[in-house]
């Protein structure tokens, strides 16, 4: 049982990553008012350059995910450019960046299709890694596990501790008065939007390089979709993201475990799971009511200034 | 850190020097011109994907004849593209009736297997004599569609929670339920492939002898009529306008909302049901697990080009059965994926939902020294 135990804790970090890159990006677009329905599209472009500059370039890891993040960033400009700078409807436009994101990596990604890879080695930190049960889990990571800390502090720090992520907040609850404040709400927009690509796309790399370590059509399965729901379950806090996304992750974690122990569970009713599990959650916050408030104001709400000339 | 209130930011300046572009509201905006600005992004979508199957290895000789004139303008391409548009013209409804009162149907493709499994249950079991069989099919596909919207219809009503999220997950659950069923006790047990026994004569839907042209076209355009009718005859269809524009002026009208807006979404779960069946009982004769694929996406964009309106939906679905018809070819012929059909339509309407900045505001450049 412990052995169970220590090695679906163990699994969990690798599940959780992705989600909690993804759900970071998300609340960073989400406080400026932008949302990005595109998170899967994004994560799908990410997996996909992160896996093909893998195999391309010397089989780093540092190359596959920086290749991640820049093609989320790059999904993310054309994202915002439309959304943003245009100001068409953001859910029509999220919701056509998953199918752009999932075409076009369907289209490109012929070459690099079912090849598995190396990816992310699990570190050995010597004796630590040593220790019974905690260093199988905590110290017997990969080295984004432990990058992905820093990052969501950071997320946080920014949001909460900076003039700009003030500025950013701002933009996303009253862009009238943030304009008015002097604030460029266009501007934080903007590269809320880009920065919360490039965090699906390092998600998305993550998932191919450390989950999966292979590149298939349409490998990120929903997760986009699970994260934008954690976005709500977090109530737009990084900190309660990272709660949410270990949750999540274990749930993913415990499936192929499950399946290794060999018990009589219908295998397509336990992949139900994440799925259920997030419509449950996202119930269990609309029946707890007044939360719905947290969300920034002006979320998915254009902002035009209308000043006469 | 400077005073915000004391001294303007120093962007200000070098605002007033370099000038700014300004948009306008526009308070209305003439037919010709409003036509003229979708046109635009249209034509921009669909050089962009002609410039993508040119990368792709397609010859530029090719593109014309393999998308207009072997699509369109033949006998066989023709007929096949009205075989692809009939489920198309269904899910093109279901979108364009939920989106008609704001709720974002994305559960299409969930609701496409309940309705294809609805029917699949019927034909695998015999259940009635073969006369009725093909009618219950189809009305068990309804049911199928429409009940597997109703918990993400009642948890938007009830609870306000995200709709899009919700149906969006629900299509996952379906899928993993069809797997569950083709993969276990529905497998072919003839050739033991992941898909469910063939469907027997009576349960497949009759052709209507012009080539493979069968009954679920004649069902999408009754459907296109009675949805055309329920929007724009129908005091239902004055209400879902109502609640779409405005829910609360709606509510204090006394218009009843929330029943309008769970009828208008269980209409659209049960049109998207209803394309599983004419899938199932037309085209594979079977239940397997790729045949919702694409139509969730296609569903939304054929609502939104159409701008809700069922005729446009008509001629749209039209348009995209083309792209259908013609991407199976191209897929043959060229061995491009079917991803290819997904890229195109997202251009096409990404390009679409862009040149709406052309119709809703009007621009300047205003000078920094005045005007």
């Amino acid at each position: 049982m412990i052995e169970f135990l220590a090695n679906w804790l163990a699994f969990t970090p690798v599940f959780a990553v992705p989600l909690l890159l993804a759900t970071l990006g998300l609340i960073v677009n989400e406080r400026a008012g932008v949302i990005n329905l595109g998170a899967e599209g994004m994560m799908l472009c990410g997996a996909l350059a992160g896996v093909a500059c893998y195999i391309e370039f010397g089989e780093s890891t540092a190359v596959g995910m920086t290749a991640a993040a820049f093609a989320g960033l790059l999904i993310a400009f054309l994202f915002a450019f439309v959304v943003v700078v245009l100001r068409a409807d953001q859910v029509v436009t999220g919701i056509t960046i998953v199918f752009f994101g999932a075409g076009l990596t369907g289209l490109i990604g012929l070459r690099w299709n079912d090849t598995a890879i190396a990816g992310f080695q699990k570190l050995d930190l010597g004796f630590l890694s040593q220790i019974p049960f905690f260093g199988k889990v905590v110290f017997a990571q990969d080295a984004m596990v432990y990058l992905t800390v820093p990052i969501a502090f950071g997320v946080w720090y920014f949001l909460f501790r900076t003039r700009a992520g003030l500025n950013l907040r701002a933009v996303g609850e009253n862009p009238q008065a943030a304009d008015a404040a002097g604030i460029a709400v266009d501007f934080y927009r903007f590269w809320a939007v880009a920065a919360g690509g490039a965090l699906c796309g390092l998600a998305g790399g993550y998932l191919a390089l450390a989950a999966a370590k292979i590149w298939v059509n349409e490998m990120t399965h929903g997760r986009g979709w699970i994260a934008i729901a954690l976005v709500i379950f977090a109530r737009w806090m990084p900190g309660r993201a990272v709660f949410g996304a270990i949750l999540f992750g274990g749930i993913e974690a415990l499936i192929p475990r499950i399946f290794a122990a060999g018990w009589p569970v219908p295998q397509y009713f336990l992949q139900m799971t994440p799925f259920l599990a997030t419509l449950g959650v996202l119930v269990w916050v609309g029946l707890a009511g007044k939360r719905r408030s947290a969300a920034p104001g002006a979320l998915g709400l254009p902002y035009v200034r209308e000043d006469r000339w | 850190m400077p005073d915000r209130a004391a001294a303007p930011p120093a962007g200000a300046y070098r605002a007033r020097r370099l000038g700014r572009l300004n948009l306008e509201v526009r308070q209305s905006i003439g037919r010709v011109r409003h036509a003229a600005f979708i046109a635009f992004g249209l034509g921009v979508g669909l050089a962009i994907s002609v410039a993508i199957l040119l990368a792709a290895g397609v010859e530029a000789a090719n593109i014309f004849d393999e998308f207009v004139v072997l699509t369109f303008f033949d006998r066989l391409g023709l007929s096949s593209v009205l075989i692809e548009c009939s489920p198309l013209i269904l899910v093109g409804l279901s979108a364009a009736v939920a989106f008609r009162v704001n709720f974002w149907n994305i559960g299409i493709e969930g609701q496409f297997f309940w309705g294809a499994i609805g029917a699949t249950v019927i034909a695998i079991f015999d259940v009635g004599p073969p006369a009725t069989r093909i009618g219950l099919m189809l009305v068990f596909a309804i049911v199928g569609g429409f009940l597997w919207i109703v918990p993400p219809a009642i948890f938007k009503i009830k609870l306000g929670v995200n709709e899009v999220i919700s149906t969006l997950l629900l299509n996952y659950v379906a899928y993993q339920f069809v797997l569950n069923q083709i993969y276990g006790a529905w497998q072919d047990p003839r050739d033991r492939f992941p898909h469910s026994e063939a469907f027997d004569a009576a349960e497949r839907l009759p052709l209507l002898g012009w080539e493979k042209v069968h009954l679920g076209l004649v069902i999408s355009l009754v459907a296109v009529a009675f949805v055309w009718w329920l929007m724009q005859r129908s005091r239902f269809g004055v209400y879902m306008r109502f609640v779409g524009a405005n829910p609360h002026m709606a509510l204090a009208a006394g218009i009843p909302v929330a029943m309008t807006i769970f009828l208008a979404v269980g209409l659209s779960g049960a049109l998207s049901g209803a394309a599983g069946f004419v899938m199932g009982a037309a085209q594979e004769h079977r239940l397997t697990g790729t045949m919702a694929a694409g139509y969730g996406f296609s569903g939304i964009m054929i609502a939104f080009l159409a701008r809700n309106n069922p005729v446009a939906v008509l001629i749209v679905a039209f348009m995209i059965g083309g792209l259908y018809a013609a991407g199976q070819s191209v897929k043959v012929f060229y061995s491009l994926p079917q991803a290819l059909v997904s890229l195109i339509q997202a251009i096409v309407v990404m390009c679409v939902a862009a040149s709406d900045f052309l119709v809703r505001y009007r621009v300047h450049w205003l000078r920094g020294d005045g005007r």
